[in-house]
């Protein structure tokens, strides 16, 4: 990659943080809104090894873990984990196609809030069955959606062929 | 066309992995004298940039939706004043939606809330004020409809609100006419009443009947007395015919809750006696 597409790629992901703290709270219903921050480390996932991957999840997760006391550690835990398998999915499993990349955002985002969600420890019963089964998937959906109109948009900046599939 | 995998293959890479997992347990497993440092100085590093943009954010949102109402009320007041019998009712009518801050007088420090998009983010919210606006820890952070709940940590500009919904809530509660006590508790996340308060304690022989308002009873010095907390919806259960459980519906959903009122003085003496239930009756008379 050009020292100047390495550039691109930092602005993208760093505009997409910028979202998450700036644009998303006026996207209504917290559960369901896309997740900017999210989507930026599965982007990083998709040309990163999954050690870096891994260890820019977990200080994403920290970061989120210090928004969020009522569950610290798990959100560390939830990126780490997703990082490092999003990368290893990439590497192992996936070509470089939009629609399959939709699935990776989708299946990143609902087991980032499956493991948030088990060990915090907070949410039980009837309420866990809502978050995976209802509010997950919604929030899942959108960020899949926004993930791909990104990729879409930037395909080149992110060096990523979509028609290899 | 997918890369390989042994390309990627590291142990360097296997061995961070592990390492992030082993400090993510770490992190859950600290206690809160340390914990609580922590993720305050990453709220004061890191994060400031950013909340400081959330805050931002949220301000102009409400700007907008602010200016659509002056809006609405300016034309409203314009055609009115062409009606001058009907001048001294308009008048009333804009008393009338003057927020709850008038009504409590002082003491109390605005705040907007910074919604995160976790699942457990209604248990504990991020407000924007802080030391600097006089919030302290043990606060009551109330909106026009009744009690969000309680500061638990306070930075520079922001503080950590723990919501009644966390399974750790206690308040204690009466009912409006003050003849009933308790301890208003969250239900809990099994089964279809989720996100509903439950009033313990309550005497066998003390019905309180549906559609009972219940406040903070004051007692324990950590919220005013006559914060609205809900309203009675049923009995939750029964202790072996000595004291009942009570179902109440939440008179405020936090995840709802876009900002807040933080409670930053005491009000125990003068007039109202630390009573602050006046005000919370105003709210609910707004057109």
């Amino acid at each position: 990659m050009r020292r100047s597409d390495k550039y691109r790629f930092l602005v993208i992901l760093a505009g997409l943080v910028v979202l998450q703290f700036s644009v998303r709270p006026r996207l209504g219903d917290d559960r369901i809104a896309p997740d900017f921050m999210l989507l930026a480390l599965l982007i990083y996932t998709i040309r990163a090894q999954p050690g870096r991957s891994a260890g820019a999840g977990f200080l994403v997760g920290l970061l989120r873990d210090a928004l969020t006391p009522a569950s610290f550690g798990s959100g560390a835990l939830a990126h780490t984990v997703v990082g490092y398998l999003s990368a290893w999915s990439k590497a192992v499993f996936f070509a470089e196609n939009l629609f399959v990349n939709g699935c990776l955002f989708f299946a990143g985002t609902w087991l980032r809030n499956l493991i948030v969600a088990v060990f915090s420890g907070k949410v039980k019963g009837g309420m866990l069955g809502w978050e995976l089964l209802v509010w997950s998937p919604i929030q899942s959906l959108t960020t899949a959606l926004v993930g791909v109109v990104v990729l879409w948009m930037f395909r080149r900046e992110l060096a990523i062929r979509l028609g290899d599939a | 066309m997918a890369l390989g995998a042994d390309r990627y293959a590291s142990r360097a890479g296997t061995l961070l992995f592990v390492a992030c997992v082993a400090l993510s347990f770490a992190a859950m497993s600290l206690p809160d004298r340390v914990r609580d440092p922590l993720a305050r100085l990453l709220r004061q590093t890191v994060l400031a940039p950013l909340l400081a943009l959330q805050e931002q954010s949220q301000l102009l949102a409400a700007s907008l939706s602010r200016y659509e109402t002056v809006v609405a009320e300016r034309d409203s007041a314009a055609l009115s004043a062409t009606f001058l019998p009907e001048l001294r009712s308009e008048n009333a009518r804009l008393r009338a939606l003057l927020g709850l801050g008038q009504r409590l007088g002082g003491g109390y420090a605005a705040a907007e809330v910074l919604h995160q998009s976790t699942p457990t983010s209604a248990l504990g919210l991020v407000v924007s004020a802080g030391r600097r606006q006089g919030v302290r820890p043990l606060n009551g952070v109330v909106s026009p409809e009744g009690l969000v709940g309680i500061v638990s940590a306070v930075d520079d500009r922001t503080s950590v609100v723990v919501t009644w919904a966390y399974p750790e809530f206690r308040a204690s509660a009466m009912a409006a006419d003050g003849s009933v006590y308790g301890i208003v508790a969250p239900h809990g996340t099994e089964g279809p009443r989720t996100w509903l308060l439950e009033l313990r304690g309550v005497p066998y022989r003390q019905l309180v009947p549906n559609g009972t308002l219940i406040l903070t009873s004051g007692l324990g010095g950590v919220f005013p007395r006559g914060i609205p907390l809900g309203t009675v919806v049923g009995v939750a259960g029964e202790a072996a015919g000595w004291e009942r459980t009570y179902l109440l519906r939440p008179a405020v959903h936090p995840a709802g809750v876009s900002h807040v009122m933080i409670l930053t003085a005491p009000r125990s003496g003068g007039g109202g006696g630390g009573d602050v239930r006046s005000a919370f009756e105003s709210a609910g008379e707004r057109p």
